[in-house]
């Protein structure tokens, strides 16, 4: 490949990333009655992230983003994909080329889950072969067993309904998805489990995502930028989480993250971004008048008891020790179990949840194979927020 | 009593035995076929006009009230009144009849079908719309597949009417299964009007079956 060709390949690349940013230019939706849903919004989506729009109930959220694949209006303003204005493309061209997935997963009571699948390849004309071959891979790529996609929607649990939701939205290979509430109506722990599959999933295909929650834990949790939308559809502030929380642009903001601010501060790094302490250890074959010493030279409360693979047997702590015999080994004493464990992959409200009910004044850590890395205690945690 | 009873049911088991009543002019099944084609005259016509009112009203989600109002008002007028008034504007004939069954059939068919629209989950139709259908293609792709049910419940309610009310026609001079409910009352062979009323909900009967099993057919698996 010459320089040049490769120049322009690269500008190719950039021009197709770029065809699916997401510009809203003084945007305004009013209704025939006055009542005003959106005010003269300025934003800009960028192409491969997950933007999410997120307030209260009434912020003209759902109105934006029902906007992009005109399902809404627009009174004023311009709305852009790329450099394609949205109100000049057809709209059910514009609608089958941008995924749709909402809270009701929407499908078809009449058609198997394949068929449901398949509606936007069959309405863009593709031949069968293509079209099996995609609906195949898709209940792989989301997830679901094979054999469902013979059966009918009200067959299926809100969960895995939700799932061919996804894929129905996801058929055509869509540049953008819009997802109205997607998790909100399936129960708390299928909804985090989707939410991990989902950001996974965006991982691989980075499409251009806007998802619209009323949950800010969800927001932050997802999205690589957060719109805060306060009543009468004002964008409050339009940022990544991390700033979102470090520099609330208003009391608005401040008051919407909720009072609970700094603990989600910490659950947005991992443990892995942190110096660990080495932490006190004995080997499980240790003797009792050792491991006293040990304690008396650190001044600690307690030492972290390790197996032979070093992986955490139990804490040890002095009152235990101050009884024992001297020469009794020290994994015949009562050791204290923790309730938790902590890997380094981790963030730093686990970590915090896990140190208070430690029953030392430290927490183990281990590594993905769970051997033992390391200590981390509240003073550390408390150092990482001011 | 108990001997008039006998003698009725007698009467009726040697009319359905008597070879001369299932050949020829007047028989059992020229009456049957008479019936039988003014009933699928009516419901036909009666569909043709009823259903694109209730499927469109419904689709379009305007207007339904009134239409329904309208139908149920239609409901209340009785057929044979509608017979004997376009009987003295028209004239003797076929078309009184058919016109009267028809304002019978139309009814059911558009309340049944408005609502069989209008039942389709909201959020069913926002996602054909979302996903880029065209009007017609959400009409027959999403939304009749699913108000099927409703829809044919009306047709089977209309022609089961239709079928049974079928015998005014013999008031205006015509045939159909009611020449013997007329010509039995008239010479008081209340035998020969029991049959008439046998034929006639046996014919009713085999009619729900009949459209019960179409139904079957045209309904998507997975509303079944």
């Amino acid at each position: 490949m010459t320089n040049e060709s490769r120049q322009r390949a690269s500008a190719e690349d950039r021009d197709t990333h770029d065809s699916s940013a997401i510009v809203f230019e003084g945007v305004t939706k009013r209704y025939s009655d006055g009542t005003v849903a959106v005010e003269t919004l300025d934003l800009t989506l960028p192409a491969g992230e997950l933007t999410v729009l997120v307030g209260p109930s009434g912020c003209g959220k759902t109105t934006t983003l029902r906007m992009i694949n005109q399902l809404e209006t627009l009174s004023e303003g311009r709305l852009l994909i790329g450099d394609r204005d949205v109100t000049s493309v057809d709209a059910t061209r514009l609608r089958r080329q941008i995924g749709y997935v909402m809270q009701h997963s929407g499908l078809f009571p009449h058609k198997t889950i394949a068929d449901n699948i398949a509606v936007v390849p069959r309405l863009l004309g593709w031949d069968k072969t293509r079209i099996r071959e995609r609906v195949a891979a898709l209940v792989e790529l989301v997830g679901l067993d094979e054999t469902l996609a013979r059966r009918y929607p009200h067959q299926l649990s809100g969960g895995q309904q939700q799932r061919v939701g996804l894929a129905r939205a996801l058929a055509a290979d869509p540049p953008i998805l819009l997802m109205d509430e997607p998790f909100a109506a399936v129960d708390p722990i299928v909804r985090t489990h989707l939410q991990e599959e989902f950001l996974n999933l965006q991982r691989r295909v980075q499409k251009t995502i806007v998802m619209v929650t009323h949950d800010i834990d969800e927001a932050m949790k997802l999205g690589d930028r957060v719109a805060i939308f306060s009543q009468g559809g004002k964008l409050a502030q339009f940022d990544t989480p991390a700033r979102l929380l470090s520099a609330p642009a208003s009391e608005f903001v401040v008051d919407f993250i909720g009072a609970d601010r700094e603990l989600r501060r910490l659950a947005l790094e991992r443990l892995d971004s942190m110096e660990l302490d080495a932490g006190l250890t004995a080997p499980r074959d240790e003797i009792v008048a050792r491991a006293r010493s040990y304690l008396q030279q650190a001044g600690s409360g307690g030492i972290v008891v390790l197996d032979e693979q070093r992986a955490p047997l139990g804490w040890l702590d002095w009152e235990t020790l101050k009884q024992a015999d001297d020469r009794a080994r020290i994994d015949s004493l009562p050791l204290k179990a923790w309730r938790h464990r902590l890997y380094l992959h981790d963030n730093l409200r686990s970590a915090l949840n896990a140190l208070i009910s430690s029953p030392g004044e430290v927490m183990p850590v281990l590594n993905a194979q769970g051997r033992y890395v390391g200590v981390i205690d509240q003073l550390q945690l408390t150092r990482r927020l001011s | 009593m108990n001997s008039d009873f006998m003698t009725l049911i007698a009467g009726v088991i040697d009319w359905f035995s008597q070879p001369m009543n299932w050949q020829g002019p007047g028989s059992i099944p020229e009456h049957v076929l008479e019936h039988v084609t003014y009933v699928v005259i009516s419901t036909l016509i009666g569909a043709a006009i009823a259903l694109p009112i209730g499927i469109g009203l419904g689709h379009s989600g305007r207007g339904g009230l009134m239409a329904i109002n309208i139908s149920n008002i239609g409901r209340a007028i009785p057929a044979f009144g509608v017979i004997i008034l376009v009987f003295l504007l028209a004239g003797f004939g076929v078309i009184p009849v058919i016109v009267a069954l028809v304002a019978l059939a139309i009814p059911p068919m558009v309340t049944n079908s408005f609502v069989g629209m209008r039942e389709v989950d909201p959020a069913v139709r926002q996602a054909a719309v979302a996903l880029g259908m065209t009007g017609w293609q959400r009409l027959w792709q999403v939304e009749l597949p699913i108000a099927m049910p409703l829809i044919m419940a009306g047709v089977r309610t209309s022609a089961v009417q239709v079928m049974s009310t079928a015998t005014l026609a013999a008031y205006v001079g015509l045939g159909g299964l009611g020449r013997y409910l007329i010509d039995g009352l008239a010479v008081r062979d209340l035998s020969q009007v029991l049959v008439g009323a046998i034929l006639v909900a046996v014919l009713a009967i085999v009619t729900e079956l009949l459209l019960a099993g179409v139904q079957r057919l045209i309904t998507a698996k997975g509303l079944q």
